[in-house]
């Protein structure tokens, strides 16, 4: 046995293989796989329909995939029936049983298994206080915040110690504010109980905050699979580029591509050597090019005489920054986030023509597909 | 200290609520009221004054005997409707519209045939020759044909069957109302199927099945058609045997004592459900 077989097979506790799910002619699910390490926190990233719940509702049981497997922790999951996975899971909707009190639906699954008196009675105390809703054993859901109303789902989904909690955008329907604090809340409850999480999440910023790493979904795939770091410094793809963080794409030719790297030539001749090239499957070579708004440095066209000239339209005040927005000679928009500290042409007012620059390293050519 | 007349608004609203609803006060009174009133003064007055016809109707065998029928189908029709009509409610209420649709359009039309026209079907049907009877022979089931007309056994077929749609509808507009995410969260916390039938379904379902329950078992009580055409002699429900004191024995004393009291047991179970159902109210909160 490889010393690496033996590393992957340590290192993955849940694992999805080529999971697929149809409806008719609609493919909820083209073909997803990936490895998730014990007491990781893995985000499900990506746009409204891309395939996120039906993917984790492969996990759960409540849909089974059209092909594909899923192991956890070295068991096939997929011919067990939902109430025999022990998993977790809290819901987009609000799921709490409307009948029951919240200590009651903290208790539910330890009644179906079946504990004694003394023991719910001691876990569901303990759970509550996770939660910190020590205090409101005793109300109906209904008599509760939605943010309170998940997180009560939250103690009810970890109250028999599942090693796997699923949760599908439980905070989507809360304001800004609260979500901020459940996610901490979250976020420390992960710490407390190691638990393995699977998040599904629409909102890259609470992607960002919460996840260990993010796997990014478009159209039923994953795109990349990293850490928040990975994605917005080292974009797999296009769709990874554009989807997190803001991002400017010009349009380039890819010359000389050589390990990796390639010469982007700009429609008005203006080249860049050495910019990381990713060409997808089919092997196109980039033929635009990405760079983040904040990478890019302003020369007045007189200081330096290098870079992509641009003509400024509109400068933003943003405290910290100062946002520049210009066109290049053949009309494509541009904006730069350049600190206030920063020397160069940050004085430059519309109608001004600056050259822009930034490291080869952090931009990178893709395929314009 | 309590104070009742807070809200001045409240209260022109409910005057305004009380004139629109004049005209239907009106014919109730005419068409409902005034005849009651009539039977409630018949049976205290003929054939001559005071309370003879009440105590002749609790001391007669007969007419306990009446009483004790009503009840027993009234009971048998509500539990086999409830029994049977729950799986169609929860189909119509998670099946994809189009399935419901139909299922929907054959409850409603069921429900529209003409009362007599479904009554005389299962006569053709449970009668000693009818399909029933002559299927399960020639399946080898049974050797003699059983007795499916005249009796208990009719009555409570026919019944149920046209009270089906009236379970049907009030509980799977409660059963729409759970959010099958529920159902899914029951499973994951370790419900069996079954578990989340008692646990959860069953619970949520109450209010739907209470009032589907009720509105059948009161409308059983009062019914005359199918009893009169499926059931035997000994199974006289009680409007069929008001319609006989009435009809035959013109002794509209008796008839009108017998109806009065099916009138004040169908109010107190009314009265009933208001109280602890709640026109509005769920099980659910408050
Ligand atoms: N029951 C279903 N029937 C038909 N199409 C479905 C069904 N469930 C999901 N889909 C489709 O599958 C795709 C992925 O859905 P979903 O996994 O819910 O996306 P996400 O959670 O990422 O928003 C969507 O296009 C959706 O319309
Ligand atoms: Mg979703």
């Amino acid at each position: 046995m490889s010393p690496e077989g033996t590393e992957e097979m340590t290192d993955s506790f849940l694992s999805i293989k080529n999971i697929r799910k149809t409806y008719g002619s609609v493919i909820a699910v083209e073909d997803v796989t990936l490895d998730i390490a014990k007491g990781e926190f893995l985000t499900f990233l990506g746009p409204s329909g891309s395939g996120k719940s039906t993917t984790l509702f492969a996990i759960a049981g409540f849909e089974a995939p059209t092909s594909g497997e899923v192991i956890l922790d070295g068991q096939a999951l997929l011919d067990i029936p939902s109430h025999k996975r022990n998993i977790g899971m809290v819901f987009q909707r609000y799921t709490l049983f409307p009948h029951l009190t919240v200590g009651e639906n903290v208790a539910f699954p330890l009644r179906v298994r079946r504990k004694s008196a003394s023991e719910i009675k001691s876990k569901v105390a303990e759970m509550l206080e996770l939660v910190q809703l020590q205090d409101m054993a005793d109300r109906l859901p209904s008599q509760m915040s939605g943010g309170q109303q998940q997180r009560v789902a939250l103690a009810r989904a970890l109250a028999y110690d599942p090693p796997v909690l699923l949760m599908d955008e439980p905070l989507s329907a809360l304001d800004k504010k609260l979500r901020e604090e459940i996610q901490t809340q979250i976020r420390r409850i992960h710490k407390e109980t190691g638990v393995t999480i699977l998040y599904v999440t629409h909102d890259q910023e609470e992607a960002l905050r919460l996840s260990d790493r993010i796997a990014l979904f478009n159209q039923g795939r994953i795109e990349q699979v990293g850490t928040g770091h990975d994605l917005y410094f080292n974009p797999a793809t296009r769709f990874v580029a554009g989807f997190i963080g803001n991002s400017n794409f010009l349009e380039v030719e890819a010359q000389g591509a050589r390990d990796g790297r390639a010469k982007a030539v700009f429609p008005d001749g203006t080249q860049m050597d050495g910019v990381p090239l990713h060409t997808d499957g089919a092997g196109n070579e980039g033929s635009v090019l990405m760079v983040r708004p904040e990478a890019i440095r302003l020369e007045t066209a007189a200081s330096q005489g290098a870079g992509l000239p641009i003509r400024i339209f509109d400068t933003t005040f943003l405290g910290d920054a100062i946002q520049v927005d210009g066109r290049t000679s053949w009309g494509q928009t541009v904006t730069v986030r350049a600190p206030l500290s920063a020397g160069g042409a940050q004085g430059a007012g519309p109608g001004d023509t600056v050259n822009l620059q930034w490291n080869a390293e952090e931009s990178h050519l893709f395929s314009n597909g | 200290m309590t104070t009742a007349t807070a809200n001045p608004a409240a209260d022109r609203s409910r005057m305004k609520g009380a004139a629109l609803a004049l005209p239907a006060l009106l014919l109730l009174l005419g068409f409902f009221v005034a005849p009651v009133l009539s039977l409630l003064v018949q049976s205290v007055t003929e054939p001559s004054f005071g309370l003879q016809n009440y105590r002749e109707l609790i001391a007669t065998p007969t007419y306990a005997t009446v009483f004790f029928n009503t009840f027993l189908v009234a009971t048998l029709v509500t539990f086999f409707a409830l029994v049977l009509g729950f799986p169609v409610a929860w189909a119509l209420a998670v099946l994809p519209p189009r399935w419901a649709g139909v299922i929907f359009a054959v409850v409603l039309l069921s429900m529209w045939t003409n009362l007599l026209a479904r009554t005389y079907a299962w006569m053709v049907l449970l009668q000693t020759t009818g399909v029933v009877n002559k299927s399960l022979m020639a399946l080898g089931i049974i050797d003699t044909p059983l007795a499916l007309i005249n009796n208990l056994t009719g009555v409570t077929i026919g019944m149920v069957y046209i009270m089906l749609p009236f379970i049907i509808l009030p509980m799977q507009a409660t059963l729409r109302t759970i959010d099958p995410a529920t159902l899914q969260a029951a499973a994951l916390c370790g419900a069996s199927r079954w578990q989340a039938f008692w646990r959860v379904l069953l619970p949520l379902a109450l209010p739907g099945i209470a009032s589907g329950g009720l509105i059948v078992f009161v409308m059983s009580l009062g019914y005359f058609v199918t009893p009169a055409l499926l059931g035997g002699t000994s199974n006289m429900m009680l409007a069929e045997l008001i319609a006989q004191l009435v009809q035959s024995l013109l002794r509209w004393g008796m008839g009108g004592a017998a109806a009065f009291v099916l009138l004040v047991i169908t109010l107190a179970l009314y009265a009933v459900q208001v109280r602890y159902l709640g026109a509005g109210r769920t099980a659910v909160g408050g």
